[in-house]
């Protein structure tokens, strides 16, 4: 009985020591993403953006003196294991800010954001949900709705008005679909074929196939990952409509890769500088690719809103954050972005692939 | 025209899911261990293979230095965790639970060392396609089908022609009186586990040659081989086969009548079913 | 001390889990793999009730999909009368796939993969649960009375039939006991158990989805069962408030940020197998 009981006090102690914060001289961030897992793929180049940008910060002496140390929580893409990393950063870390990623668990995170006045950050999902989930979660990019309606009205002026959709089975994937099966018959096209590929799965034949039978003259893709296997399977399959698909498609790989040849997409204007590009890819051996660059992009949001409450002697704290991304409300990060709502507005461009090269078709403004 | 495409690429899925159906056979009918670590050594042969065409090692000599490297792996794990589980008399459930935490540990020391990223092997010919009438089939594709076929006629021959496959189906059948009569089931435990590892090999490098390499990606082709062999009926070879193969098909063909996000249910909609009215599967041994 | 209370509470949804898990798997020996399916029915019922244009409120919104899980539990139990063993897993792995395509596709039913956000908090009878505070009360009560329940049915006649058939089912049927009477008590008390989980999981997180409730869960439930303790209640306790805490514990762990989460996974692995290689009775647990 003794020992459990010492047991039990030591494992109590072991919680709360998981969460003390080691020195005072800091200023801590969180983030909270899919690390280990299927949804690991994409949270790993998130978490890299962050800390890079936060990296070069501290480098640089930190913010007015301060470093910034951003503490990341592995949630698997689970809504249950982001409440308790929210809970336990923002109570035993004191964070003030928490980037987070995936429509799933910010939603769950987005009441108790609310409710704690602490500032969320995603840049990287884009259900349409997320636009007015709380007050206290802001959105670097604008949701899928926005470049949907893009899209599909470019496709169905080019004259491409039979679509068949493939869309990933998961949440970013169906709310994309809902958004196509909107805009494209808002633009004056028709639908006439939509199939679902497995999360994590990279055999898009049968769901190919199917959409091929259906005769249409273009092909709108909502998957989030194994793009270049779609794009292989593709041309595989000697398939000849056209393929169209929002920022996701602008992956390095898959743009040099022939057989992504005269795939369109709209691109969220986002452009790393070649020898930021070139550092990022010398620290970690990966390509700072499209969700690499709007953590960046939104971590360097978050620092220069955070010199501004420095600057103004105020107290670092979610709400302050807050108001100060408000009142400096136009950024220019890797892009230049305004915040008219919670969700920043960018320009968009649409762009197409052409032998190994992303090439411009058309852009479009800022509204 | 999309009836027989689709039924060729359910074939070409089928016959590698009836090579991980047919080595999860081999392990579960002999040792009964439900050795969900099995997964693992799947990826592992992909990512193996990988990196060593990766070094410029030729495609054949790297397939066959995984297939070594997986069945050393599978007779670790049996003769490092499962006999010493053995030996302290732990239950099923415990077994499970162990191999599940083997599985995790390999999952996890691939994405430490080689991320999680979606990997391509760097070999040109892969992709190169060969057309039969109005089907198209890539090189990988192909060469999957004629492995797994040739696979499972090894295995056939290997457990009716030799004697090492006929201790094994005798430990299977009866392990106390194998024991008895000096079979040392034990022996035999970590022979099935290497073979079935080696076995396991070959679609784990050729499905990710054609569709990527993935560190969490084991667990769903496992899982429905497992379901093959079990609606196939235990310890037949053959029936985890063919089920594989049907299983896959049907997944496929069933895209012509529903969309693609309910195929994965209805099939095991109708394995359930299938189970109440068949519960020894369909080529149970009699 | 939000995080403390949202442990503890979530800790506690998944004791009762644990309870169901054990009943099914530990005693009665129908080794389910589904008991997610059960709970995420439960937790998307007590939403659609909750949240439905005419809202009910939470206790005969609990009341309802403890009732429902209960006949579903027995509804996906039934193939172990039928199939034993090894072949009612993969059934039960069927059954457990199967639900998780039903949360992931029935769009206009659950949401879909996009889940259902604003699930609103608990009433009791006027008493608004809040605060993270009250729910470890509200969940306190529950997780109470669960095991209580758990334990008055192992010391009743009850629980030593439902034992002696997992020992024997054979000689319990002989013994001109009511075997499959016995056995769907196990499931409908499992059930219910099962559900109120759910419901409490749903309005503690205000948000749902599929990915609560897939075969991950299931094995996450049976894990804890086994390293808690099979058949005991000590062990349906110890297990959830371990293995939520386990994660979090191995972030004390220190290491380089870009392989960290796949090297605590591994850490997680091995103490599995080390567990089991030193200690497969559980912590709390009789020998298996």
């Amino acid at each position: 009985m003794r020992a459990s009981f010492i047991g039990a006090v030591a494992f109590v102690a072991g919680l709360v020591l998981a969460g003390l914060p080691a020195d005072a001289e800091t200023i801590r961030f969180g983030g909270i993403l899919p690390l280990t897992g299927p949804g690991a793929l994409i949270g790993t180049a998130e978490m890299r953006g962050v800390q890079f940008a936060v990296d070069q910060a501290n480098a640089k002496g930190g913010i007015r003196g301060n470093q910034i140390d951003v503490l990341f929580e592995d949630n698997q893409a689970k809504p249950d294991q982001s409440i308790l990393s929210f809970n336990k950063l923002t109570d035993l870390q004191h964070v003030s800010v928490i980037f987070t990623g995936y429509s799933g668990p910010t939603l769950a995170m987005a009441p108790l954001a609310t409710r704690k006045k602490v500032l969320l950050v995603n840049a990287g999902a884009q259900a349409d949900g997320l636009a007015k989930a709380s007050p206290y979660l802001i959105n670097t990019l604008p949701t899928i709705g926005g470049e949907i309606e893009v899209i599909s009205q470019w496709a169905v002026s080019a004259g491409k008005k039979k679509a068949g959709i493939l869309f990933e089975n998961g949440a970013a994937g169906m709310a994309g679909r809902d958004d196509y099966l909107k805009s494209f018959a808002d633009a004056g096209g028709s639908i006439v074929a939509q199939e679902a590929s497995q999360f994590g799965q990279t055999d898009f034949r049968p769901a190919l196939l199917k959409i091929a039978d259906a005769k249409p003259d273009i092909m709108l893709v909502v998957i989030t990952a194994g793009l270049l296997q779609m794009a292989q399977e593709y041309k595989q399959l000697d398939l000849k409509f056209t393929v169209a698909g929002t920022t996701f498609f602008a992956d390095p790989t898959v743009i040099a890769d022939p057989a992504a040849t005269g795939f369109v997409h709209t691109q969220l204007q986002i452009d790393a500088p070649p020898d930021l590009a070139a550092q990022f890819k010398a620290k970690y051996g990966a390509d700072m690719e499209f969700f690499a660059k709007q953590y960046y992009n939104a971590a360097q949001i978050i620092l220069i809103t955070l010199d501004k409450v420095l600057a103004d002697k105020k107290s670092v704290s979610g709400e302050t954050m807050h108001d100060a991304l408000f009142e400096i409300r136009k950024f220019q990060g890797l892009i230049p972005l305004e915040f008219k709502t919670n969700t920043a507005s960018v320009p968009m461009d649409i762009n197409v692939m052409k032998d190994g090269k992303d090439v411009l078709l058309k852009e479009v403004k800022l509204q | 025209m999309l009836a027989l495409q689709l039924l060729a690429t359910g074939l070409v899925t089928g016959c590698a899911l009836g090579v991980v159906a047919i080595s999860f056979s081999l392990v579960y009918a002999t040792t009964k261990i439900f050795h969900v670590a099995h997964a693992g050594i799947y990826t592992m042969g992909g990512y193996l293979a990988w990196s060593m065409v990766m070094y410029g090692v030729p495609f054949l000599i790297a397939l066959l230095v995984a297939m070594v490297a997986c069945t050393a792996a599978g007779a670790l794990i049996q003769n490092q965790l499962y006999a010493r589980l053995e030996r302290r008399r732990a239950t099923h459930l415990v077994v499970l639970i162990a191999s599940l935490g083997a599985l995790a540990v390999i999952q996890n020391i691939i994405a430490a060392v080689y991320t999680p990223n979606i990997l391509q092997f760097p070999v040109n010919w892969s992709s190169r396609m060969m057309a039969f009438g109005p089907v198209r089939l890539n090189y990988t594709q192909v060469l999957t089908i004629v492995v797994s076929l040739l696979a499972y006629g090894a295995t056939m021959l290997f457990a009716h022609r030799t004697i090492l496959g006929k201790r094994i189906r005798a430990v299977a059948s009866n392990p106390m009186l194998a024991g008895i009569t000096r079979l040392q089931p034990q022996t035999v435990y970590v022979y099935v586990i290497a073979i079935a590892s080696a076995l396991v090999c070959l679609p784990g490098v050729l499905v990710p040659l054609d569709l990527g390499l993935q560190p969490y990606n084991g667990v769903t082709p496992l899982l429905t081989a497992t379901i093959a062999m079990i609606a196939g009926g235990v310890g037949s070879i053959t029936g985890a086969f063919v089920l594989s193969v049907g299983i896959a098909v049907v997944q496929n063909l069933s895209l012509l009548v529903m969309p693609g996000e309910w195929s994965i249910g209805v099939t095991f909609f109708i394995f359930v079913i299938f189970m109440l009215f068949r519960p020894t599967g369909l080529f149970a041994a009699r | 001390m939000d995080f403390l209370f949202s442990y503890i509470v979530l800790a506690e949804i998944y004791v009762l889990l644990g309870l169901s898990t054990n009943l099914l798997v530990g005693i009665a020996g129908i080794f389910s793999v589904s008991q997610a399916a059960v709970f995420g029915v439960g937790a998307y019922l007590v939403a659609h009730f909750m949240m439905a244009a005419d809202p009910l409120s939470f206790i005969p919104s609990m009341l309802i999909a403890a009732a429902c899980c209960v006949a579903l539990n027995i509804l996906v139990t039934l193939p172990s009368l039928r199939v034993s063993g090894d072949y009612f897993v993969v059934t039960s792995f069927g059954i457990q796939l199967l639900a998780t395509a039903v949360f992931t596709n029935w769009a206009q039913g659950t949401g879909g993969a996009n889940g259902l956000p604003g699930i609103p908090p608990p009433d009791l009878f006027g008493w608004p649960v809040e605060t993270t505070g009250r729910y470890v009360l509200l969940c306190t009560l529950f997780a109470g009375l669960g095991c209580l329940a758990f334990w008055l049915i192992m010391r009743a006649p009850f629980g030593r039939l439902v034992r002696a058939i997992r020992e024997d089912e054979t000689a319990v049927a002989a013994a001109g006991k009511n075997v499959l009477r016995a056995k769907v008590s196990a499931a409908a008390l499992a059930g219910a158990f099962a559900g109120t989980a759910g419901g409490l999981y749903a309005t503690f997180l205000s948000f749902i989805d599929p990915s609560s409730f897939d075969l991950d869960a299931s094995i996450l439930l049976l894990t804890m069962v086994v390293v808690g303790g099979a058949r005991t209640l000590a062990g349906s306790v110890i297990g959830p408030f371990l293995l939520l805490a386990l994660p979090q514990l191995l972030t004390l762990v220190d290491i380089p940020t870009t392989i960290a989460a796949a090297a605590r996974q591994l850490i997680y692995g091995l103490l599995l197998i080390v567990f089991m290689l030193f200690r497969p009775q559980g912590l709390a647990g009789e020998r298996l």
